[in-house]
């Protein structure tokens, strides 16, 4: 850059501190602001606008006529439904699950594959692994549906029956006791290879000195895992885990794919209950309504992030942002 | 470093431009509820008393869902054909049809100044668009209209049903159309059987293609009867795809010969429904999946001889099935059943109408120019039926898609879109037109068990009643349904016995939303 080295006029204020006057900052970094524009009135027009609907939480709204304010009346009526108490327990409870399940199993994942010694065959298996986070939600439902199928075609019965586990085929997608096993299983099998990358990376960056030095003095892979590898990759478990609790209540579109009538009491989540309030309501949704369910989600979104916040300052001394 | 530079400014302009641009279609206020009533009210009243006085507009828009001729399938020479027929400038707006009705709502909402002169709404939304004061009502402009005059309209029942309090508000240019019970002929004759006319007859059929040897391969119970896309569908007429289950019982609103509504979840014929499903269910005469398919996976299963009863849309979807039958190397024929005798007649849903909005400043216009002229019974009807000559069909000699046609023989062209497959038809499905066309010139190109299969079902339907919107029905009825779904599932797939299922809809306040949707809905009279 031409500026390299050079800076705008520095001047000193009355409590004698220095300080660079705006104008003159703003034109000589104006380079800068003009590339950051385009981010920021994207960031104005598609995350700050679409805040002011938050008022909507407070009226009944079918967008026809004009808002009509009700006060708390759609909180109020939102308490008052089972499905959303259903939904927000759901909610929390898959999201948790899920949540330290993936994580456990990418955990595990990446230990085993940094123990590979070919790195040809470690690329491969990454590779394969990594492959499942890129499928679309509607192809991973449709393809374990199939799996799953309680008919001849479904590989699992038929393992099973073969196998003489079972005499009949278990409609494992639409039973209420096998829906959240099933779930959980799909979403390992999607996301946990995907999980991995961070941890690998943590995994790259321990010395290997460190091994050579325990094997030295006698620890073998075992112990070389349970007192090397494992304290180093405890930050990064705790940080990974704080992350993605902020985003727990952002469920929607695998449960969506994967749930059915039978199991609604099971699988129904706040997004996808939003979902039905809005489109299966058989008359105009009252947006309002629906607003006001999405406000409370995000509340208690806000608050896992304030949480979140608050622990990471005291496992790593910094927040999440 | 040139083309990077470029390369970066040019994406920076862009989303400048796309910003710009959004912003600018954000814009309008939210119309206030007096204007659109009273623009509603007074379109009513100032509907012409005959069609002569009716001024001819410069320009319509309308908003189409994907059922008119898209982009890629020659949209433009369709709008050129309307403009020359009319000397009047059509825009088309026309969303993705996956995201046609998100595109509506956003239409609406952001004010009467951007609203289209017409819409195509589905029934579900065109009561609560009608009840919001959204839409024109058309009442005179129809009773005064030539087309009634002509004596040619054959549906006039179809139109009368979308009347709400007795306004009409949309205009059906077709019947709405229903599913026809198909069963597999060969099978049928494997098992030594005749087509079922009652409920035991049915049963023993499913019995015979769940445990004999229908599709003939030699090996016993590799099949079974009948399949289906849930066990209760996810829109209106819920019980659409396992009829002669559900017979004279409906899982929704109903409004009895007395005018009185209730709701059919809570009659004893819907508990006898539910005992003939999980009994069926459990004996494997209906599908294991049929929580979990949707209708590609059972058209699937019925092309791979998995099952042989098949209740689905009656008309060309015959001869789709057929053809796919006859592709995977089956036998292709198939018999559309007229309803059993418990179930009486198959249920018609509505059909989808075409709306004048309330800010629309020449409905009349509108109505007579685009609407009316649509079902004239010449070029204007062979144009939304069949799509433009030489482009979607054609006299002239020619092969298509391995199909061989001679000079003057009415064919459709091979599909734009989809290469190597033929168009069937435009927006107007002819075989579900509410009008007598008798120079319609492809009834000759429509295959005779297509008309055979539609035919049993317009003489053996009812339709499907419009039920309208209340402030209880839209608060409540979003919960309500999940709720009866769910039981409904329970009670099929799980085995829950009637009364625990009951017991659940009063617990978990089922019965109180459906008393108050009810009440909602009588207090309306």
């Amino acid at each position: 850059m031409s500026n390299k080295g050079k800076g705008p006029a520095i001047q000193k204020n009355a409590a004698g501190e220095n300080k660079r006057p705006l104008l003159v900052s703003l034109h000589y970094y104006r380079g800068f602001y003009v590339m950051f524009l385009p981010v920021l009135i994207f960031a104005v027009v598609f995350n700050y606008l679409p805040m002011l609907g938050i008022r909507y939480a407070f009226c009944t709204y079918k967008g026809i006529k004009a808002p009509e304010f009700i006060g708390l009346g759609n909180f109020e009526k939102m308490i008052s439904m089972p499905g959303f108490w259903t939904a927000f327990g759901n909610t929390l409870v898959i999201s948790i699950v899920k949540l330290l399940l993936n994580t456990f199993m990418a955990v595990l994942l990446s230990l085993l594959l940094n123990e590979l010694r070919s790195m040809k065959f470690k690329k491969f298996a990454q590779t394969v692994v990594y492959l499942p986070h890129f499928m679309s939600w509607v192809v991973t439902a449709s393809v374990f549906t199939l799996i799953l199928s309680p008919t001849n075609a479904g590989l699992v019965n038929s393992i099973l029956i073969k196998l003489g586990i079972i005499d009949e085929g278990i409609y494992f997608l639409g039973s209420q006791d096998w829906w959240r096993p099933m779930y959980y299983m799909v979403n390992v099998w999607k996301d946990t290879g995907w999980g991995t990358i961070i941890f690998m990376a943590t995994l790259s960056g321990i010395s290997p000195e460190l091994y050579e030095a325990a094997s030295m003095d006698g620890a073998g892979r075992w112990n070389c895992m349970r007192y090397i590898t494992l304290p180093a990759l405890a930050n990064t478990i705790i940080t990974v885990l704080i992350l993605n609790l902020a985003k727990i209540m952002n469920l929607f579109e695998s449960v969506f794919v994967m749930q059915n009538d039978a199991v609604i009491k099971q699988s129904d989540v706040l997004q996808t209950y939003i979902y039905t309030q809005t489109f299966n309501s058989g008359a105009l949704p009252d947006y309002g309504y629906t607003t006001a369910v999405g406000l409370a989600s995000s509340i208690v979104g806000c608050i896992l992030v304030l949480v979140c916040n608050k622990a990471s300052f005291k496992v790593r001394g910094r927040g999440i942002v | 470093m040139k083309v990077k530079k470029m390369l970066a400014a040019g994406m920076a302009v862009t989303m400048a431009a796309t910003l710009g641009l959004t912003g600018c279609s954000g814009g309008g206020d939210t119309a206030d509820s007096g204007d659109t009533a009273n623009t509603a009210a007074e379109g009513g009243d100032t509907a012409a008393a005959s069609e002569d006085g009716i001024e001819k507009p410069e320009k319509i828009t309308i908003m189409v869902d994907g059922t008119v001729f898209t982009q890629v399938n020659a949209r433009d020479k369709f709008e050129a054909r309307w403009e020359e027929l009319t000397g009047i400038d059509l825009e088309i707006i026309q969303p993705d049809h996956d995201a046609y009705y998100d595109v509506v709502g956003q239409t609406f909402a952001s004010g009467p100044e951007n609203w289209p002169d017409a819409m195509i709404l589905s029934s579900s939304y065109y009561s609560g668009y009608a009840e919001e004061g959204a839409l024109w009502d058309m009442t005179a402009a129809w009773d005064n209209s030539e087309l009634k005059a002509s004596g040619r309209v054959t549906g006039e029942d179809v139109i009368e049903n979308m009347k709400i309090n007795g306004q009409l508000f949309g205009f059906p240019v077709t019947r709405g159309n229903g599913c026809v019970t198909y069963v597999k002929k060969a099978w049928l004759d494997n098992c030594g059987l005749e087509a079922p006319t009652n409920y035991d007859e049915y049963l023993a059929m499913l019995e015979a293609f769940t445990t004999g040897d229908p599709d003939g391969n030699g090996v016993d119970g590799d099949t079974y009867g009948v399949s289906a896309a849930g066990i209760i569908a996810v829109e209106a007429p819920y019980t659409n795809y396992l009829p002669e289950f559900y017979q004279d019982a409906y899982p929704s609103f109903v409004q009895g010969e007395d005018g009185v509504w209730y709701d059919g979840f809570t009659q004893d014929n819907f508990r006898d429904a539910l005992t003939r499903l999980r009994e069926a269910y459990a004996a494997g005469y209906i599908d294991k999946e049929s929580l979990t398919n949707g209708t590609n996976d059972c058209r699937n299963k019925f092309y791979e001889d998995k099952f042989g009863v098949f209740t689905y849309w009656a008309g060309t979807w015959n001869t789709n099935l057929k053809t796919n039958l006859e592709a995977n190397g089956r036998d292709g024929e198939l018999v559309a059943l007229p309803p059993i005798a418990e179930l009486g007649a198959y249920t018609e849903r509505n059909s989808p109408v075409w709306c004048i909005t309330a800010s629309c400043e020449n409905p009349e216009g509108v109505f007579k120019y685009l609407i009316e002229s649509m079902l004239d019974g010449g070029d204007m009807q062979t144009l939304w039926s069949y799509g433009v000559e030489d482009v979607h069909w054609s006299t002239k000699a020619e092969t298509v898609c391995g199909n061989t046609y001679a000079e003057g023989e009415f064919h459709m062209k091979e599909s734009l879109e989809k290469p190597g497959t033929q168009y069937t038809k435009a927006h107007i499905d002819p075989m579900l037109s509410i009008v007598t066309w008798e120079n319609d010139p492809g009834i000759n190109a429509v295959p005779e068990e297509s008309k055979n299969s539609q035919q049993i079902f317009n003489d053996n339907c009812v339709q499907a009643q419009l039920i309208p919107s209340t402030e209880e029905m839209a608060t409540y009825n979003g919960d309500l349904t999940t709720l009866k779904n769910s039981i409904i599932a329970d009670v099929v797939v799980q085995g829950i016995s009637l009364d625990e299922a009951y017991a659940r809809f009063e617990s978990e306040g089922g019965a109180e939303w459906s008393q108050m949707i009810v009440d909602s809905l009588n207090a309306m009279e």
